[in-house]
């Protein structure tokens, strides 16, 4: 036994010696990719409903490139990082895959991911907000793919029975909170999520506060704009107009059932609503803009983004189908399929886009929409700041002290850029 | 007479109360979407439907992925069968100077947390060449460490003179180990079966990560791709939940007469 | 850690003494050739990872240097240092410690309780409620927990319902930190108590009939016969039933992960989970440390259940 002990701690021993950074890993310098006609196959990775639709929609570009066979791996949302990070720590990564908006940053650092070829892709057909999610110490890798965004979900009909419009500040959200409730029956008033996810409604109060939270590449979280933020997340919680004792799973039912009269999400959730609600749905609903804050109704973008390896067998083929995915008519013809916005600009003139009334709300506020930054340790920030949100809506801690928190906690974690 | 009658409803409460998460999946599964979403829930379904298995068939390619399953619980469950017993028996009946030293080996197998095992594991399929094979989702689970144990155990207590009996009549390790030793562990080898079957049946993370194409995938790794959509297809889950636990209750009531004498094994000496 | 070993081979059965005749260069080959198949794969599939595993947990690993891992910083003990002062961390062992210590005798009372239920003469009907009791075992968490997140919605899940229908109000079970916890405890058990309750049911059958017998004739009372008969035979189960399941919640993952992601307020967050969520943030070198120490403690707790639980006859 103690024989073997001694040999283990020996061969660690003899691993950590080797061990040492040393320097950076090379700045990635992106190459010029062929526009020829392409042939072969690629594998292709993507998560959730994109993943499993985009098999049958790429026949069409299969139709468009004869010769090119493209196959398709759905994943599961929750293991797909893992999967990722596997597939690059063996060396056995797909030509082309979907990842996350703020994947970007440890995914570029593994060196596993190509450039984005400059005579391929014009960045600045996109969003700016999106562009950004696909950037890195100054380099771009990959695409974007779709985007979302968030604006407000509200009931139509117990808005009229209390006789208040849609807010478009945030003092008119407060007191639309408060009327649903009193006058339309709604006893939960609002409903924000204060769980997991919750830093993704608290950013845009940040932003429509007027502050960031990025200040010379560090992370700014005790400013005066994060604790207005704060106090204007908490003023419901403690005016009583929004739920801070319900279930994850309360919502969307809460909303259906109008026991709460708004929420705040994204463009996915029309379908839902329409799905789950049943007949009729539909006409009780709306979506208006972001309340705006002093510095205006900037909203949060998420998405999706498209990555090529390098260790992929078929450059060309792989970038052109990215490049055929992020073609505004093809942008818009995803749209019709899944639903998913284009990250595109030119795609929201598509008859198909423009015919949702809706939709036009979501691509008003992409215009102006930001993204957390792809910071590799973007994931651990974020899980702090929805504990410190959690405690701020169970009103266990002041906005101040959060703020406070925050920044602490953060700096200790850092960008890991 | 009393004391009878009062241990079985006793026992048929405590049995609805243990069935009862079980049985609403079950039920459920033959609700409508916006029926499985009702607030408050039913537990019988108002209309049954099927249109949640209809969807199962139709999103997933079904037949491969149970075949997947199958096919790897199987080797899964043959190879432990065979390999745990063989470690057995030079555990209990063979002279081995290494005896300790492989028992700790086994123990460390079972005690270290294994999420992180899978990037090196990976790493290891890898350069073996194996990924997404059936062969690379099955290599970490070819010999689990509880089934040791259960051969082990039951093992020790078969007399040594039969061994010995054979060994002076001349027979080789491996015709005693067939022929003598291994008919008399259907008990152990049937709770094995049921125990690593479980294991390989519903193991999620690790196939998730091995396979690489759709044809690879097992059932509970196919589910996964509809388990957290933006419009979560309760029937479809729930569906796909009741066919994941089928088999997995069939044979269990399959080895049901082997199962207890051979898990008792385990614990009892 | 040989005189782990040493215990463990008490604990164990007895293995037969070279006393036996048969040739000795013979006997030991054997054995390694049929012990040979585990200890390839262990040696390929588990050696390697694990000394991996403890390697990154003295290093600054993290998951953007996969493709080079060996291109990273030894940093010695800071991991470890870093795990005494991570809050999350300190919450994360004590709710281990909590699922540990309410979790393994809960499923072990109710397997005991069950089985002794069972064995008391019902007959035909036990295969029926044995293989009901069992079910829990043997569905995956993924496919029962919808089930179970129906089951607990505070306003309208089936058991608040219940509880309403005889005046209780029921909490939001999932979504209250203070009954978070003791849920995931009750799944648990639910979803374990099967296992323990057939182990016990075999056992209880290889207790023999005279004992009980003389145990009546010294007058004893149902509960005095089941103190002094039952239990003590029950030893070597016991034994088998709480090292096993210790270990198995030792490293509960799949619960808090499907049900509450470790929330409300990191109140679930279990010590696998805190391992698994810093993993997914890719920091592999805490993350290691932080599973070494788990395996050590694991390694510790299963030692001393050895040599309290130890049948008294080995």
């Amino acid at each position: 036994m103690r024989k073997q002990v001694t040999a283990g701690l020996l061969a660690a021993g003899l691993v950590l010696s080797g061990c040492g950074r040393n320097g950076t890993t090379g700045d990635d310098k992106a190459k010029n990719v062929d526009t020829g006609k392409v042939s072969g196959s690629i594998t292709v990775w993507a998560q959730g409903s994109e993943g499993e639709r985009l098999g049958a929609f790429a026949k069409r570009f299969e139709a468009a490139n004869p010769g090119v066979t493209v196959k398709v791996t759905p994943m599961g949302m929750d293991v797909a990082h893992d999967k990722i990070i596997s597939a690059i720590a063996g060396g056995a990564t797909p030509d082309v895959s979907m990842i996350g908006t703020t994947w970007m940053g440890e995914l570029a650092k593994t060196g596993a991911v190509d450039p984005t070829p400059g005579n391929l892709i014009d960045k600045s057909k996109f969003f700016p907000g999106s562009w950004e999610t696909v950037t890195f110490d100054g380099t771009a890798y990959g695409v974007p793919w779709y985007v979302e965004t968030r604006a407000f979900y509200y009931r139509t009909d117990l808005a009229g029975k209390a006789g208040v419009k849609p807010p478009a500040t945030w003092q008119e959200a407060q007191s639309f909170a408060k009327a649903v409730k009193d006058k339309a029956g709604a006893s939960q008033g609002v409903y924000q999520n204060y769980t997991v996810g919750s830093w993704q409604e608290l950013l845009p109060l940040v932003w429509q506060a007027g502050g960031d939270i990025l200040k010379d590449g560090k992370w700014s979280f005790d400013t005066p704009q994060m604790t207005q933020a704060l106090t204007q997340f908490q003023s419901y919680y403690k005016a009583g107009t929004a739920p801070n004792k319900v279930d994850e799973g309360a919502f969307p039912n809460n909303f259906i059932k109008g026991q709460a009269a708004a929420f705040y999400s994204g463009p996915w959730m029309i379908y839902a609503l329409d799905k789950d609600g049943g007949a009729g749905f539909a006409k009780k609903y709306d979506i208006a803009p972001y309340p705006r804050g002093s510095a205006g109704g900037t909203s949060l973008m998420g998405g999706g983004d498209l990555v090529v390896f390098k260790k992929t067998k078929n450059r060309a083929a792989a970038w052109k189908f990215v490049q055929w995915l992020s073609d505004p008519a093809t942008q818009a013809q995803w749209f019709q399929e899944v639903k998913d916005l284009p990250a595109v600009q030119s795609a929201f003139g598509d008859p198909a886009l423009k015919a949702d009334k809706r939709v036009a709300v979501f691509g008003e506020t992409l215009k102006t929409a930001k993204t957390p930054p792809p910071y590799p340790t973007w994931d651990q920030i974020a899980h702090v700041l929805e504990t410190e949100i959690q405690k701020v809506a169970l009103l266990k801690e002041s906005p101040a002290d959060a703020a406070k928190t925050m920044q602490s906690k953060a700096d200790g974690i850092g960008t890991g850029a | 007479m009393i004391r009878r009658a009062a241990l079985y409803v006793l026992l048929t409460l405590g049995l609805g109360v243990v069935v009862t998460p079980f049985g609403w999946a079950v039920l459920s599964s033959f609700k409508s979407e916006h029926e499985i979403r009702q607030n408050p829930p039913t537990f019988l379904p108002a209309h049954p439907t099927t249109a949640g298995y209809r969807e199962l068939f139709q999103r997933l390619d079904l037949f491969t992925v149970f075949l997947n399953s199958v096919v790897v619980a199987v080797v899964v469950v043959l190879a432990n069968m065979l390999f745990c017993s063989m470690v057995a028996y030079a555990l209990t009946k063979l002279p081995f100077r290494a005896r300790g030293a492989v028992f700790t080996l086994i123990m460390l197998q079972m005690m270290v947390p294994s999420i992180v095992l899978m990037v090196p594991q990976f790493v290891v399929v890898a350069n073996l060449g194996v990924v997404n094979t059936i062969f690379g989702i099955i290599l970490p689970y070819l010999v689990m460490p509880l089934g040791i144990f259960l051969m082990r155990q039951f093992m020790a207590d078969i007399p040594d003179e039969l061994v010995h009996a054979a060994r002076i009549d001349g027979a080789g390790e491996f015709k005693i180990f067939f022929r003598i030793v291994l008919p008399l562990c259907k008990p152990p080898l049937a709770t094995l079966s049921l125990i690593t079957f479980l294991t390989a049946w519903n193991n999620f993370l690790w196939p998730a990560v091995v396979a690489q194409t759709q044809d690879k995938y097992t059932l509970p790794v196919a589910l996964a791709i509809f388990a957290n959509q933006e419009a979560t297809h309760y029937g479809l889950l729930l569906a796909g939940a009741v066919v994941v636990v089928t088999p997995v209750v069939i044979l269990f009531l399959a080895l049901q007469r082997f199962f207890v004498e051979g898990i008792a094994s385990t614990g009892i000496k | 850690m040989s005189t782990a070993t040493a215990t463990r081979r008490r604990a164990g059965r007895a293995s037969p003494r070279a006393g036996s005749a048969r040739p000795r260069r013979r006997g030991g080959l054997m054995a390694w050739v049929f012990a040979a198949p585990f200890l390839i794969l262990f040696l390929v599939m588990y050696a390697g990872p694990l000394l991996a595993g403890l390697g990154m947990s003295f290093t600054d690993l993290r998951s953007t240097d996969v493709r080079h891992p060996l291109n990273v910083n030894g940093v010695g003990l800071a991991n470890y240092q870093r795990l005494l002062h991570d809050e999350a961390m300190r919450k994360a062992a004590w709710n281990t410690f909590f699922f540990v210590a309410t979790g393994v005798p809960l499923t072990i009372v109710f397997g005991l309780a069950a089985a002794v239920a069972l064995h008391s003469g019902i007959g035909r009907a036990r295969t029926f409620f044995r293989t009901g009791y069992f079910l829990p075992q043997v569905t995956s968490i993924i496919g029962i927990a919808v089930a179970w997140r129906f089951l607990l919605d505070p306003q309208s899940g089936l058991l608040n319902e219940a509880l309403g229908a005889i005046g209780v109000h029921g909490p939001a079970w999932l979504a209250d930190e203070r009954t978070a916890l003791p849920s995931l405890v009750a799944m648990a058990t639910w979803r374990g108590f099967g296992f323990d309750m057939v182990i016990f049911l075999a056992a209880l059958q290889g207790v023999p009939r005279e004992l009980y017998e003389a145990a009546d004739v010294d007058g004893a009372g149902r509960w005095a016969k089941f103190r002094r008969v039952t239990l003590p035979m029950l030893r070597p189960a016991l034994l088998f039933t709480v090292v096993y399941s210790t270990i198995g919640y030792m490293q509960f993952l799949e619960e808090p992960f499907v049900m509450t992601k470790g929330g409300p307020l990191d109140s679930t967050l279990s010590a696998s989970y805190a391992i698994y969520f810093q993993f997914g943030a890719g920091n592999y070198g805490y993350a290691g440390a932080a599973a070494s120490v788990l395996f050590m403690v694991i390694v510790a707790l299963s030692f001393l259940q050895f040599r309290v639980l130890r049948p008294k006859h080995l």
